[in-house]
């Protein structure tokens, strides 16, 4: 027990998960927690107290990247930006144009991408969920390709995202 | 000898007694308080809600008199950290009532139909009762190097100058006190406070980027810039809302947005 009163100080996940195991005691509460957990998925036993090594030493950030950091924030931002002339403008002109179109309906795929990244880094993150992080990221690739394709055709072949959301408009509920 | 010193002790006692007793007695007026429990030594007990009754017109203003009270007069074995009494040590800081803030700050709702619940900070592993383990907490203020960093020293070889203008900058960050409640009334740190720096870290961060005297800024900056510091700042402002010092963690953290973004 004495030993684990500041469980920081001896540090290291392994000899910790070793040492509890060992004496059967904890030092902080480990009842019910609060936490957003998904039940079905495999989670990485996390260090006592969140402390990776030593109690004085520094958190370590990740390692930096633009891309991972500003450059994602702008591009995100951009995205949302570009989109509000983009929704307004079918409104007010009533325009069907190809390109305005297929440029609308690719950001607001690029924004729902970004968007479901984001809700994958928060909630199923790769500290404590692993591959599993890298699955949902790869599920949401995929998903988004098929929507692009889906997106391709729509805008290729049929009416477009404005034209289609018109007809669904304009059609009245059959009467029998 | 003696009966002289006891009657002069009596007489003045009885002046003091007169000139103080001013107030007529109140009635009882009960408040109940219902505070987390839970102790390290019984690790096998689940963590419960105590019910203390403390008379209001025999207490002080705010929920931290309630709570010393009770620790002098009911329960000892009671855990929570205070120091100052006066909002500017932090030490204190939990949750009343559903809401972050500082105990010394807090007054005690006088409603005793209805009773306060008291819990530690949210989200935080719990060292004893209202304690909670702030260790990562203060791992990741270390780690945005809280302190002047220079390459070249002033030139009179004195002092930094600032200008009024650059020190009007840091009016607003400077007050924090890292009590905490920011940090820990924010559901993106309750997910991801390993990574995620969380408001009040922030807050500093941004402190030592906008201080003219600094020159560290470009490693300052280049260390936030990953997906997990800052961007997991979802602007929810939560901490905003929370800060019992009336402080503005989130356009805090908008700035050192805005200022990665343009740099």
């Amino acid at each position: 027990m004495l030993s684990l009163t500041r469980v920081g100080l001896t540090s290291s996940r392994s000899q910790f998960a070793k040492s509890a195991l060992l004496t059967g005691s904890r030092s902080f509460q480990t009842s019910n927690s609060q936490r957003f957990d998904i039940p079905f998925l495999k989670q990485i036993p996390q260090p006592p107290g969140y402390i990776v090594g030593n109690v004085n030493d520094a958190y370590v950030t990740p390692p930096s990247s633009r891309a991972h950091g500003s450059l994602h924030w702008n591009v995100e931002r951009l995205i949302s930006i570009g989109l509000v002339p983009l929704t307004i403008v079918p409104f007010v002109t009533g325009s069907f144009a190809p390109v305005l179109d297929a440029t609308f309906s690719t950001l607001i795929l690029a924004h729902s991408w970004i968007g479901f990244q984001a809700c994958i880094i928060d909630y199923i993150p790769k500290r404590v969920y692993g591959a599993a992080h890298d699955y949902a990221i790869y599920l949401l690739s995929f998903g988004t390709l098929i929507a692009g394709y889906g997106i391709y055709a729509l805008e290729s072949k049929d009416v477009g995202l404005t034209g289609l959301l018109g007809k669904i408009f304009a059609s009245k509920p059959e009467k029998k | 000898m003696n009966f002289l010193r006891s009657s002069s002790l009596r007489s003045t006692s009885s002046i003091l007694r007169r000139g103080l007793a001013t107030t007529t007695e109140k009635p009882v007026l009960e408040k109940t308080f219902k505070i987390y429990r839970w102790n390290p030594d019984q690790p096998n007990e689940k963590p419960k809600l105590q019910e203390y009754k403390v008379d209001l017109n025999n207490c002080g203003p705010m929920v931290l008199d309630a709570l010393i009270k009770i620790k002098n007069e009911q329960d000892a074995t009671l855990t929570f950290r205070r120091s100052c009494r006066e909002g500017i040590c932090g030490s204190c800081a939990m949750n009343i009532g559903g809401r972050n803030t500082l105990a010394c700050l807090c007054r005690i709702d006088t409603n005793t139909s209805k009773e306060t619940k008291i819990y530690p900070l949210p989200h935080m592993f719990v060292v004893k009762d209202l304690v909670p383990d702030l260790t990562h907490f203060y791992k990741q203020y270390k780690s945005i190097q809280p302190y002047l960093q220079r390459d070249s020293v002033p030139e009179d070889g004195k002092e930094n100058l600032q200008s009024i203008a650059d020190r009007k900058k840091l009016d607003g960050l400077y007050e924090c006190i890292l009590c905490a409640c920011c940090s820990t009334s924010c559901p993106s740190y309750w997910w991801n406070q390993q990574e995620y720096l969380g408001p009040a870290v922030l807050m500093q961060a941004y402190r030592w980027l906008v201080d003219s005297r600094d020159q560290a800024g470009k490693a300052r900056g280049e260390m936030l810039e990953n997906a997990m510091s800052v961007y997991r700042c979802h602007t929810i402002l939560n901490c905003t809302k929370t800060c019992p010092k009336g402080l503005n963690p989130g356009k805090a953290i908008a700035e050192i947005k805005k200022q990665l973004a343009f740099q």
